[in-house]
C-alpha cells in the first residue's frame, strides 16, 4: 500500500474547494504552504494568528490554542480550532500530524470530553490489534530506530552483569515491549556460559492493547527458549488495576531466586501519587538490580499549569514524530500506528485530569533526574559498566545517524545514560539495586 | 575424546614445575602423518611445560642495547648484527629432533594432561591466552572481547559484513534484529505445530534399533522404499556426517552434530527430524539428498523445525540445496516412485529423520556444545560453501533419475510445498496489512465502513465550506461546559458540515477521525485508491 504523502501544495483541490466556494470570507491561509508560512489576511477580528516564519506553524498555532482554552477565550478557541482543523493532517508532514493529533486533544479539552474520546480511541485501538500487527510494528520500530532498542541493551547488559553466576533468574518485566527485550538476553545466556542459569519470565501487562496479544507472545517466547536450549518459565500477570497491588504472591516470587525487576516505560503509566508505593513494592521484592527506562519528558510537575504541560508534552511529541518521519520510510504504516498511538496518550496527557480512571494509564512522563529522586528513597544507583555502555555505543552506530548516547556527568542528580537524538535527550536508563 | 586406546600416558605426569620433563608413552605404531583431534599428540613427542609467564610473554628476547623486544632468539640475534655486537644464530640440530608438545598450566583446563598436549608453541599460547587469559580486545561494532589479538583482526574484518538469514527467507544484517525476529517468527511457530502433529501422526518410534521398523509407517506406497532406504543407508548412518568423520566434507560438520546433539538432549526429537536431514543434505553423499529433498519438500524453508540455535540458518544454502536436489533425490531408484508424491514424502522425512536422531543420539559425545554465535558463524559459512551444490547433486543423480522431465515436475510439486507455506506467510502477514491499510486511510478508528464515507465527506466538505462561512457570521459563545450543545453542535457543524447530528453527544473519535479523514480524503483521493 503506498501512502501518498499528503501536502496541501500537492493537491490542488483542497485550495480550489476553498477559492471556488468563494465564501471564503474568511480566508484563513491564503498562502496554500501552510508549513512554509501561514497568512492570515482578511480576519478582522483574529488577533492571535500572526504571519509567521517558515516552519513550525503548528506550535504556535497549537500553543495559541492552548493559551486560549487556559484563559476560556472562546471565540479565539473556535477560530484556532477551526484554523487547525483546516491545516491538519494525521498523513501529512510532521507540522500538520502534530497540529492534528494535538486538535484533537485540544479539542476535547475544550468540550470537556478527554475521557470519553479516549475511551473510544482505546476501544477502537484494541479491536484492531492483533498480535501479527503488533508484533511487526515493534519489530519494525525497533529495526530503524533505536528508541526501544535502547533501554533494551542497556537493561539486559545490566541484568546479566548483576546475575552473573546466579542459576535461577526471574525477570519481572512490567513493561508493554511484547517482550522484544528477551530474546537477545535469552541468546546471552545460552551463549555466555557453559551452564545455563533458568529463567522465569514474569511479565506485567499495563495497556489494555497488549493484554490480548500476551497468550501469543508468551509462546512464542517458550518456544524460542527451547530453541535456545534455555530452561523457561513464563507467566503474564494481566489482571492488574494499580501496580502498586503486585505482591510476591503474586508475582510468584521465590526465595532461592534472584530477581530482577526490569520496568520500561511503565512506569509514568501509574498515577502520580502513588508512584512512591510502587517504588516500595518494588523494594519489597528485594531485586538484585532493578532497571528503569522512561522517556525523558516532565509532564507532571506542571500538572495544574495547563500551558505548560501542554508546551512540554507538544515539545516531546514534536521530537518523537520527527524521528519517526526521519526514521521510516515515508509510506510505512507502521509509523502511522505509532503515531496513532500517540494520539491516545496526548489526549490523555492533556484532557483527562479530572477524571481517574481506572487502570493504568496516566502517562505522566518525568525526567529521569525526578525519576531518580523517587528510587533514592529505596535504592541506589548501579551504574552501567564500560561492557554494557560500550555495547550501547555500538548499538547506536547501527542505525541512522542522529541518535548518541549521554553519560553522567560526575555523579550527581542524573543517575544514568541518555539517549539523545539530535542532542535532545529523549530516553534515560538506569539501574538501581538494593 | 582421546580414548587412551593407543596409548598411556607414563606415570611421572604429576607435579609439574617450570622445568622441561620427558614423558615418554607407549610408541604409537602410527608413524603416519594423520591429523588427529586437537590435543592428541604423538605418543613419542616429548612434554614440555611452561610456566604461564612465559605463555603469555610476548618479546621475551630483549636486545641488551636498545631494548628492543623479539619473539624469538634468531630475530634478536639478526638486530644485534645492527648493533655490531656478536651474533650467532642456532644451528638447526642435525640429530633427529624429538617433537615437542606443550601442556597448558592451568589444573582444570583439558590439555593439562600430557595426554592432550597441544603440539604447537603458538598455539599453547594462544589456547592459554583466549581460555585463561584476559579479553583485551574488543570489536567495535558489536562489544564481542578477545583475548588474542589475532582473533579480533580476523573477526573484525567479517563482523557486520556477514548476513543472518531467517527460514521466512527474511535477511538480516544485525544480529540483534535477527535473534529478536527470529523469536517472533511464523515459521517458528509452524514448525513446531507442524511436527509435533505429524509425529503424532505417525506415532513414530524412535529407537534405534528399531529403526526398520520405523521406516514402516501408515503411509502404504512407502514402507518399502523407505526400509530399503533405510536398510541401504543403514550402514552409512554411523559413518555418515552425524560426526562428520565419514562425511569428510567439512572440518565444520563435527562441531555441527555435536550441536545437534547437544540440541537434541535438550529437545523432542520430533525436532530432530527435518534437521538432521537437512543437515545430513548439506553432505556430498546420496542419502542426504534423498532425505533432505523430501524434507525439504515438506518442510521447505520455512519449516524448519525450530530446533536449535539459528539451525536453520544454516540450512538456508541447505534450502537451494534443498530445492534443486530434490530432482535428484527423489529420482533415486531406492524409492518407488510413490515416493514423489507430496504426502509421502512427510513421512520419509520422519522416518529417516527419527533414524538420523536416533544415530544421533547414540554417537553423541560429550564434548562442549558449541555456542550459538559459534552456530551461526559456522552456518553462514557453511551456508555460503554448500549453496550450490545442485549441480553435484544433480550430476550425481543424472544417472538415477528417470529423465530430467521427471525431476523438474517432482521439483515443482515440492516447490509448491514450500511456495505454499511462503504464501500462507506472505498472505497473512498481506491481508493484516492491507486491513491496517485499508483503515488506514479514515484514520483507522472506523473500520472498513468509513471507505464509504470518504466519498460522502468529500461533499459534505463543500458543505461544510458554506456552512462554515454562514456560520462565522454567527459567533457562538464557547462555554465550557458539556451541557452547552448549542456550542458543541455549532462547532460540529462547522468543523464536519454534517447536518445530521441531532444527538448532542460530544464529539466522538469518529468524527475527530472523519474530519481528519476529510481533510485526508481532499487531498488524498488518489491515496483511497491506492491499496
Amino acid at each position: 500500500m503506498d501512502i501518498t504523502l499528503f501536502t496541501p501544495e500537492e493537491s490542488p483541490f483542497f485550495q480550489s474547494t476553498q477559492q471556488s466556494n468563494g465564501q471564503a470570507a474568511i480566508d484563513m491561509h491564503s498562502n496554500n504552504q501552510p508549513q512554509n508560512s501561514h497568512t492570515s489576511t482578511s480576519r478582522s477580528s483574529d488577533s492571535g494568528v500572526l504571519p509567521s516564519a517558515s516552519g513550525k506553524w503548528a506550535s504556535r498555532l497549537l500553543k495559541e490554542c492552548a493559551q486560549a482554552i487556559s484563559e476560556k477565550d472562546s471565540s479565539k478557541i473556535h477560530q484556532l480550532l477551526w484554523m487547525l482543523n483546516e491545516l491538519a493532517s494525521p498523513y501529512g508532514d510532521c507540522d500538520q500530524k502534530l497540529a492534528s493529533y494535538f486538535l484533537q486533544a485540544l479539542f476535547c479539552k475544550a468540550t470537556e470530553s478527554g475521557q470519553r474520546c479516549y475511551k473510544t480511541l482505546t476501544s477502537v485501538a484494541e479491536k484492531s490489534h492483533s498480535f501479527d500487527s503488533a508484533r511487526k510494528l515493534i519489530l519494525k520500530f525497533q529495526e530503524v530506530s533505536p528508541w526501544m532498542t535502547f533501554g533494551h541493551v542497556a537493561s539486559n547488559g545490566a541484568i546479566l552483569e548483576a546475575l552473573e553466576g546466579e542459576t535461577k533468574l526471574h525477570i519481572i518485566d512490567i513493561s508493554n515491549t511484547l517482550c522484544t527485550q528477551w530474546p537477545t538476553l535469552l541468546e546471552a545466556l545460552a551463549t555466555r556460559n557453559d551452564d545455563t542459569p533458568h529463567l522465569k519470565l514474569t511479565v506485567v501487562v499495563t495497556t489494555s492493547t497488549v493484554k490480548s496479544v500476551m497468550k501469543e507472545v508468551g509462546q512464542r517466547m517458550e518456544k524460542f527458549a527451547r530453541l535456545m536450549g534455555v530452561p523457561f518459565e513464563f507467566n503474564a500477570i494481566m489482571g492488574l488495576n494499580h501496580l502498586a497491588e503486585l505482591t510476591k504472591e503474586v508475582l510468584g516470587v521465590q526465595e532461592d531466586e534472584a530477581i530482577v525487576v526490569n520496568c520500561i516505560g511503565a512506569l509514568r503509566r501509574v498515577e502520580v501519587e502513588e508512584r512512591g508505593a510502587v517504588i516500595q513494592m518494588f523494594q519489597s521484592l528485594r531485586p538484585r538490580v532493578v532497571t528503569i527506562v522512561e522517556e525523558e519528558a516532565d509532564l507532571s510537575s506542571s500538572r495544574d499549569d495547563f500551558v505548560k504541560c501542554f508546551e512540554e508534552c507538544l515539545r516531546f511529541y514534536t521530537l518523537y514524530f520527527e524521528m519517526l518521519e526521519e526514521s521510516f520510510v515515508p509510506t510505512s504504516n507502521e509509523r502511522l500506528m505509532l503515531e496513532r498511538d500517540c494520539s491516545r496518550s496526548i489526549v490523555r496527557v492533556l484532557a483527562c485530569d479530572d477524571e481517574k480512571s481506572s487502570e493504568e494509564d496516566c502517562e505522566r512522563r518525568e525526567r529521569g533526574s525526578q525519576w531518580s529522586e523517587r528510587l533514592k528513597e529505596a535504592f541506589s544507583r548501579v551504574g552501567f559498566s564500560d561492557d554494557v555502555v560500550d555495547d550501547v555505543k555500538a548499538l547506536l552506530k547501527r542505525y541512522k545517524a542522529g541518535w548518541a548516547l549521554v553519560l553522567p556527568q560526575g555523579d550527581h542528580d542524573d543517575s544514568g545514560i541518555y539517549l539523545t537524538w539530535k542532542e535532545e535527550p529523549v530516553l534515560w536508563a538506569s539501574a538501581w539495586k538494593p | 575424546m582421546m580414548s587412551g586406546d593407543s596409548f598411556s600416558v607414563a606415570s611421572s605426569i604429576g607435579g609439574f614445575g617450570q622445568e622441561v620433563q620427558n614423558t615418554n608413552p607407549n610408541p604409537n605404531p602410527a608413524a603416519k602423518k594423520k591429523r588427529n583431534l586437537p590435543g592428541t599428540p604423538d605418543p613419542d613427542a616429548e612434554v614440555i611445560a611452561l610456566s604461564p609467564k612465559t605463555l603469555m610473554a610476548t618479546n621475551r628476547f630483549v636486545c641488551e642495547i636498545c631494548n628492543k623486544g623479539f619473539q624469538r632468539d634468531q630475530n634478536l640475534q639478526l638486530h644485534r648484527r645492527g648493533h655490531n655486537l656478536p651474533w650467532k644464530l642456532r644451528q638447526r640440530t642435525n640429530k633427529e629432533v624429538r617433537k615437542k608438545v606443550y601442556i597448558c598450566p592451568e589444573k582444570t583446563c583439558v590439555h593439562h594432561d600430557p595426554s592432550r598436549a597441544l603440539g604447537d608453541l603458538t598455539g599453547i599460547k594462544k589456547h592459554f591466552s583466549r581460555k585463561h587469559g584476559e579479553k583485551k580486545w574488543k570489536c567495535e561494532k558489536c562489544s564481542k572481547k578477545y583475548a588474542v589479538q589475532s582473533d579480533w583482526k580476523a573477526h573484525s574484518k567479517t563482523c557486520g559484513t556477514r548476513e543472518y538469514k531467517c527460514d521466512c527467507g527474511t535477511l538480516f544484517s544485525r544480529k540483534d534484529s535477527f535473534i529478536t525476529h527470529r523469536a517472533f517468527c511464523d515459521a517458528l511457530a509452524d514448525e513446531s505445530a507442524r511436527l509435533t502433529s505429524l509425529a503424532a501422526a505417525n506415532n513414530l518410534n524412535f529407537g534405534n534399533d528399531s529403526m526398520n521398523e520405523t521406516v514402516i509407517n501408515p503411509q502404504p506406497g512407502l514402507p518399502l522404499g523407505a526400509s530399503q532406504f533405510g536398510s541401504g543407508f543403514r550402514p552409512e548412518l554411523s559413518g555418515m556426517a552425524i560426526n562428520g568423520n565419514s562425511l569428510g566434507v567439512d572440518q565444520q560438520k563435527p562441531r555441527l552434530s555435536l550441536w545437534l546433539n547437544q540440541a537434541n538432549s535438550q529437545l523432542n526429537p520430533t525436532d530432530m527430524m527435518a534437521n538432521s536431514h537437512l543437515y545430513e543434505s548439506s553432505g556430498s553423499t546420496a542419502f542426504p539428498e534423498m532425505v533432505q529433498a523430501v524434507s525439504g519438500n515438506l518442510f521447505g524453508s520455512s519449516s524448519m523445525p525450530n530446533f536449535g540455535n539459528f539451525n536453520n540458518q544454516q540450512f538456508q544454502g541447505f534450502d537451494k540445496s534443498v530445492s534443486t536436489s530434490k530432482n535428484a533425490s527423489l529420482s533415486l531408484s531406492a524409492l518407488p516412485h510413490e515416493m514423489k508424491e507430496e504426502g509421502n514424502k512427510g513421512n520419509v522425512v520422519e522416518t529417516l529423520s527419527s533414524l538420523y536422531s536416533d544415530t544421533q543420539k547414540k554417537q553423541s559425545k560429550p564434548s562442549m556444545p558449541m555456542s550459538a554465535t559459534a552456530l551461526l558463524q559456522k552456518a553462514a559459512q557453511m551456508g555460503s560453501t554448500t549453496s550450490n551444490p545442485s549441480s553435484i547433486f544433480g550430476n550425481s543423480f543424472g544417472v538415477m533419475s528417470s529423465s530430467s522431465s521427471n525431476t523438474t515436475t517432482s521439483f515443482n510439486t515440492l516447490n509448491q510445498n514450500r511456495n505454499e507455506l511462503h504464501q500462507a506467510l506472505q498472505n497473512s502477514k498481506q491481508q493484516a496489512a492491507e486491513n491496517f491499510t485499508a483503515s488506514g486511510s479514515v484514520d483507522g478508528m472506523l473500520g472498513s465502513s468509513n471507505l464509504s464515507s470518504l466519498t460522502t465527506s468529500t461533499n459534505s466538505f463543500d458543505q461544510l465550506m458554506m456552512q462554515t462561512s454562514g456560520k462565522q457570521s454567527d459567533p457562538v459563545a464557547l462555554k465550557n461546559h458539556p451541557g452547552s450543545n448549542a456550542i458543541e453542535n455549532s462547532l460540529t457543524r462547522d468543523f464536519l458540515g454534517m447536518g445530521g447530528r441531532e444527538s448532542q453527544r460530544p464529539f466522538l473519535a469518529q468524527e475527530l477521525a472523519k474530519f481528519a479523514s476529510m481533510s485526508s480524503a481532499m487531498g488524498l483521493s488518489q491515496f483511497t485508491g491506492n491499496h
